[in-house]
């Protein structure tokens, strides 16, 4: 895998993450979440990947529930696991993502 | 929600996909069912979850290119990596299950047919002999050519699944033929050459149907216990 989509899926993870911690939510609602704040070049389908590594690693826990519209759907949530990874997540981005755009800023490349 | 629950409700909902997104949709879902020793649980929860989502974004207009991207066998590779295996008890209780069937299912094809010949055709007696050792060693060999098939089946349908050729129905009606005809002969081949060797066995012919009966009873429990 290039490092480019390592990147971009370590993020998108952290983003999750973020998502699921302010409320439980399904696959369709979090793709869409990301979508509003942005993200719209991700295809929607990349979230499960990683949905299902996260829930491997035991940092989300998915349970199947009926939702307000009618059909049943796996709605994810952040375990005690999951908190932790979060906050490891938001510091290491807190510590870098100024830096970054410092640093990009500041080669003159800008859009 | 148990798996089959999962499957039933996935086999109400894949109707109102349409034609695109249903059969862009149905293969993927052949490609990851047929990922051996994945959690078959997991593997349905997964299924569904994606059929929900191509239905909400069909409802908006979106298509399955779109939302699972213009690759899907690499999509559900990537998938397929991060599912969890199956436990090892229902993998076992599964295979436990099958072996009894399928050993009831002879054991009741011997009597049924020995039965017949006796009072119907006058040929034999009431009485059935066999060779202990002969018969598990052959039993043996027919449970593992018999998961050498299931698993050989699993592997050319995630094969032919993405191989992007128009497949013709008459190449794929023979190969299946062939396949199966090789299956049935080695059954053939091993019941004539395994040697008879041990002790001989009699017992009446009405005991097999008994016997076929119990393992047939032991393979239900099985199953429901794994449900």
């Amino acid at each position: 895998m290039s490092l480019r989509s390592q990147m971009l899926k370590g993020i998108l993870e952290g983003c999750i993450l973020s998502i699921i911690h302010h409320q439980p939510a399904y696959g369709y609602e979090i793709s869409v979440i990301l979508q509003e704040y942005g993200l719209e070049n991700i295809s929607e389908g990349s979230i499960y990947p990683i949905l299902l590594r996260l829930q491997r690693e035991h940092l989300i826990i998915g349970e199947m529930r009926k939702s307000e519209s009618g059909p049943k759907r796996k709605y994810y949530q952040l375990t005690e696991d999951g908190h932790e990874a979060l906050r490891e997540f938001f510091l290491q981005w807190e510590a870098i993502k100024n830096p970054v755009d410092n640093i990009v800023h500041q080669g003159g490349y800008d859009v | 929600m148990n798996a089959k629950t999962l499957i039933d409700l996935n086999n109400k909902k894949r109707p109102l996909l349409n034609e695109a997104n249903l059969a862009y949709y149905e293969n993927m879902l052949i490609y990851i069912r047929s990922a051996s020793n994945k959690s078959e649980e997991q593997t349905e929860e997964l299924l569904l979850e994606l059929l929900e989502h191509l239905l909400q974004a069909q409802s908006e207009g979106k298509n399955a290119i779109d939302i699972f991207g213009s690759n899907p066998k690499a999509y559900c590779d990537e998938l397929i990596q991060e599912l969890p295996k199956e436990k090892q008890k229902p993998r076992l209780l599964f295979v436990a299950q099958i072996s009894f069937q399928t050993i009831g299912f002879l054991s009741l094809i011997y009597g049924v047919i020995g039965l017949t010949k006796y009072y119907f055709f006058q040929i034999g007696t009431v009485v059935t002999s066999f060779y202990p050792a002969t018969t598990f060693v052959i039993l043996v060999c027919y449970l593992i050519i018999l998961f050498l098939f299931i698993k050989t089946v699993f592997w050319w349908l995630k094969q032919s699944t993405f191989a992007g050729r128009q497949t013709n129905k008459w190449i794929e009606f023979i190969q299946a033929w062939l396949g199966v005809s090789v299956f049935i002969s080695l059954f053939v081949v091993i019941m004539r050459l395994t040697p008879k060797f041990g002790p001989v066995m009699q017992i009446p012919t009405v005991l097999l149907i008994g016997f076929s009966l119990i393992l047939y009873l032991i393979a239900y429990l099985i199953k429901r216990k794994g449900q």
